[in-house]
């Protein structure tokens, strides 16, 4: 099991086309992967529950993951936070 | 195959709905087509017209029809559907989390996406923060 602190970087935080985009990398991995902010813990697999944690900019959030492929799962939601979601800001 | 998935509606609705969501995810994981239904509407004609939607969305697997408001008469056009050749599931209270969740969820069968999409809308109604 993997665990890592995520800062949301991007200007509109973890809103539905940011969370659809991790909710698809992540869908790409055979481990599973769960989200923590503001002491809510969600699927970070489903897209409504990501959602929910209505996380915004400069707020930063807990994803762990867990199963075979664990690692490349972290590196690449690592990868997907540090660019701002390839948005602008 | 996967799942078709109809989103059966009062006039704008489903058209909206579709386009935001395709804004959010990108490509369509699900075929979905829209049928809104307009006020007065002879249920007969619009019955033909669901039909040959749910013709083309087949691909043996079954669609899944979504309906805005339960009673009223997109959601009994659905009611209607159901005795047609094609397996149709139908579920009520269409809403952007809904929809959103089950093209989420495209590797379920009909019976499991139709859950989904209940699960979807209820997650989505939230007083205050969550």
């Amino acid at each position: 099991m993997l665990e890592r602190e995520l800062l949301v970087v991007n200007k509109l935080g973890l809103h539905a086309r940011a969370s659809a985009k991790l909710v698809q990398l992540l869908g790409g991995y055979k481990s599973n992967a769960f989200l923590v902010g503001r002491g809510r813990e969600v699927n970070a697999k489903s897209i409504m529950g990501v959602m929910l944690l209505a996380a915004a900019q400069g707020s930063s959030v807990v994803l762990r993951v867990d199963g075979p492929d664990e690692e490349a799962a972290m590196a690449a939601a690592v990868d997907l936070f540090a660019r701002g979601f390839d948005e602008d800001s | 195959m996967a799942v078709g998935v109809l989103l059966l509606t009062h006039p704008g609705i489903g058209t909206a709905l579709r386009a935001v969501v395709q804004k959010v995810l990108g490509n369509p994981t699900l075929p979905v087509e829209v049928l809104e239904v307009p006020f007065d509407a002879p249920l007969d004609e619009l019955s033909m017209q669901a039909r040959g939607a749910l013709g083309r969305l087949d691909g043996g697997e079954g669609v899944l029809i979504l309906t805005d408001l339960y009673g009223a008469s997109p959601s009994n056009l659905a009611a209607r559907l159901e005795s047609t050749p094609v397996v149709v599931r139908r579920v009520s209270g269409l809403s952007l989390p809904m929809l959103l969740r089950v093209l989420n969820y495209p590797e379920q069968n009909l019976e499991a996406l139709a859950q989904t999409a209940v699960t979807g809308a209820r997650s989505g109604v939230v007083n205050g923060h969550a």
